[in-house]
């Protein structure tokens, strides 16, 4: 639940609440008061009524006419003396009319000039008192309605515009990545605490950013300063190597040492080439034509497969293009092609199927790979290639993840690598994160067969 | 043939210096910027081997120094740096050739050789070894007048071994210069044998006098002994 509705919701259901009571409370004092105002009524005419009597006592036998009416009834003295003032509503017939009436009825004890004691009841139309309590509830449910929408919009509008800077800081949030220019954070709030958080969040960013470009640095200058010591390495072994009184069992020392060290070297090409990659110092970008590409990275690769005695399969169904750097779609295809002859057991089979959004790559092997684990550096899975680097995978992921291109894996008794072209979503990824900018940023998500 | 070698890794300057100085160069080196332009005011040397990160300044410096010198020496950058807008800076300021640490001295030795052949007055680049002779405009190669065909692959072994005669080839200097840096598996160098054994065959049918020898566990080498 968002907070914004989370919010309005409680605070919604608090106002319909504390309305309704106040309303309800409004109301019942109100017809409260209005009886009152009747009742006093009552008491003035029974005043009046009884004074006149006192002071004429032929009006004992009189009732009055219509409407206001009131009787009198003489009693025993001992009724009289436990007799109480009584209020209550009911009823009375009007012949004129046809119909019954509410009255507001008041029994009512007094000693006359005789010295006896009578009843007065009188009758008090509430006819209006009644219209006047029906309209007064339908003007409060009005404004009770009235108010709470008014209320809860309002609320609402504002409960909006206060989060707008947190909702906008989210959004910026969700954009920022370590390694990429983080998008501008302009939200001009008043309100300290969300300052606070913006401001906590740049410094975040910028911390983060600054650990990262050091990290990367040091990978990259580490690989720098391991190229002149691996160089002087490779040199001295290769003038050892020419000495002419070297015995089978130093050569094949010196031949242990330069494998070793070729694959140091390998390692460390591969590390710079990932931390460039990921520097995106391969920027340029134009429509590269994988059809191509892979046929010759076929050709440069025939040694390798026909030394393994191994056929390849190739399908085209259209060409697949894909705008990207024309040096990373050779280094990715490479990579992808070269990995499934390296791996595959001699005499095996290597299929490639390319069709206009996607190159299928697929190469027999024993062992299902870990598709969590395999685009991630020095992933070696369990075959026999201890001497791989580990970082093929990585390198292709690398490249994947700054094209408009997605990978995919799995494994069905054979291991099958899917490049798939995003066209749409490239697009609006694009327009909708950087605007401005002609690079491409989309995550790649791995399939996961199991 | 003059070298100048501008190094400033006392340890490789001195391993490359002595590699070359077993191929007959004379080589002079220079440690440092300053001691770089010192010498390249001074003398005039055949070919430059500059590095680009240098202490007290860049590489890159020395070679617009040269170029507004309008001095001839061939220059191959030699760096760290293995990216491409280095390499297209250095070319573009007029270096002739790139090479990224780290390398196998066989391959500079083969660079500096066709740098200084195509440099050779004549225009005659062709390579000989005894009978044997390689054309690399042309892309051909005669035994005692007759041309011997060759496929791309066993052209480019040749190429390399007639440009390191004598001396141990690595298998992974092979495969790097002649196959390019894509072959990078260390165990998957197997089929640099068959390749190697078919331009074997080819030059002993053809009755080369230079002949592929394998060196036990390294590589192989192209002997050829001057009568």
């Amino acid at each position: 639940m968002k907070l914004l509705r989370y919010t309005h919701l409680n605070l919604s259901i608090l106002l319909f609440l504390l309305l309704g009571g106040w309303g309800t409370f409004f109301y019942y004092t109100l017809t409260g008061e209005v009886k009152n105002e009747t009742d006093d009524t009552l008491d003035n005419y029974r005043d009046i009524i009884v004074g006149r009597i006192l002071a004429d006592s032929t009006l004992l036998d009189t009732e009055a006419p219509i409407v206001h009416t009131y009787r009198i009834r003489p009693l025993t003295t001992e009724e009289a003396l436990r007799y109480r003032d009584r209020y209550c509503d009911s009823t009375i017939y009007i012949e004129t009319e046809h119909e019954y009436e509410p009255v507001r009825v008041m029994k009512s004890c007094f000693r006359a000039t005789d010295l006896k004691y009578y009843e007065l009841e009188l009758h008090f139309s509430t006819l209006e008192r009644d219209d006047l309590i029906a309209a007064i509830f339908k003007y409060l449910i009005a404004l009770y309605a009235i108010l709470l929408c008014c209320i809860i919009f309002s609320t609402r509008l504002i409960l909006k515009s206060v989060f707008r800077p947190l909702d906008l800081l989210l959004e910026w949030l969700e954009l920022v990545m370590p390694g990429r220019p983080a998008p501008p954070l302009d939200t001009q709030t008043r309100i300290v605490e969300f300052r606070t958080l913006n401001r906590a969040a740049l410094a975040m960013h910028e911390r983060t950013t600054q650990a990262y470009r050091e990290q990367k640095e040091f990978i990259e200058n580490a690989s720098h300063e391991l190229q002149t010591p691996l160089a002087v390495i490779g040199g001295k072994l290769e003038l050892l190597a020419e000495h002419d009184n070297l015995n089978e069992e130093e050569l094949q020392y010196i031949d242990d040492i330069f494998q070793s060290l070729s694959r140091a070297v390998q390692l460390n090409k591969s590390l710079l080439l990932l931390s460039r990659i990921q520097n995106r110092q391969f920027a340029a970008t134009e429509k590269v034509d994988l059809n191509d590409h892979a046929r010759r990275i076929l050709q440069l690769l025939s040694d390798l497969y026909e030394d393994k005695q191994m056929i390849y399969g190739w399908e085209e169904n259209g060409v697949c293009t894909v705008r990207m750097n024309d040096d990373l779609a050779h280094t990715l295809l490479m990579n992808l092609i070269k990995n499934a002859i390296v791996h595959s057991p001699d005499r095996s089979r290597v299929d490639i199927h390319i069709a206009t959004d996607r190159i299928e790559i697929v190469n027999d092997g024993p062992h299902p790979l870990d598709p969590q684990q395999i685009f991630k550096r020095f992933y070696k899975g369990n075959g026999p290639h201890k001497e791989s680097t580990g970082l093929g995978l990585s390198i292709v992921h690398s490249i994947v993840s700054l094209s408009p291109l997605d990978i995919s894996y799995h494994y069905d008794g054979r291991y099958h690598f899917m490049l798939k072209v995003l066209k749409r979503e490239i697009r609006s990824k694009e327009s909708q994160i950087f605007p401005d900018s002609g690079r491409y940023f989309v995550s790649t998500k791995h399939y996961n067969p199991f | 043939m003059k070298i100048l070698l501008i190094e400033d890794e006392r340890e490789l300057r001195e391993t490359v210096r002595d590699y070359l100085i077993r191929e007959k160069f004379m080589v002079e080196c220079a440690e440092n910027y300053a001691a770089a332009m010192e010498k390249v005011n001074d003398y005039d040397y055949d070919c430059i081997l500059l590095d680009i990160m240098l202490p007290d300044g860049s590489g890159l410096s020395v070679l617009t120094h040269l170029k507004k010198m309008r001095k001839q020496e061939s220059v191959i950058i030699i760096s760290a740096k293995d990216s491409l807008e280095d390499k297209v800076a250095g070319l573009d300021l007029g270096a002739d050739d790139y090479l990224a640490k780290p390398f196998h001295l066989a391959e500079l030795n083969a660079r500096i050789k066709s740098l200084l052949r195509r440099k050779k007055a004549g225009g005659d680049t062709s390579i000989v070894l005894g009978n044997l002779t390689l054309y690399p405009d042309t892309r051909q190669v005669c035994v005692e007048g007759a041309e011997l065909t060759l496929n791309r692959k066993e052209f480019d072994l040749l190429y390399y071994f007639i440009s390191n005669p004598n001396r141990l080839i690595q298998r992974t200097a092979l495969a790097e210069s002649v196959w390019g840096c894509h072959i990078d598996q260390a165990d998957s160098l197997d089929f640099i044998y068959s390749q190697v054994k078919n331009l074997r065959k080819k030059m002993k049918s053809a009755g080369s006098q230079a002949e592929i020898k394998s060196v036990y566990g390294l590589g192989y080498k192209l002997v050829f002994d001057t009568p």
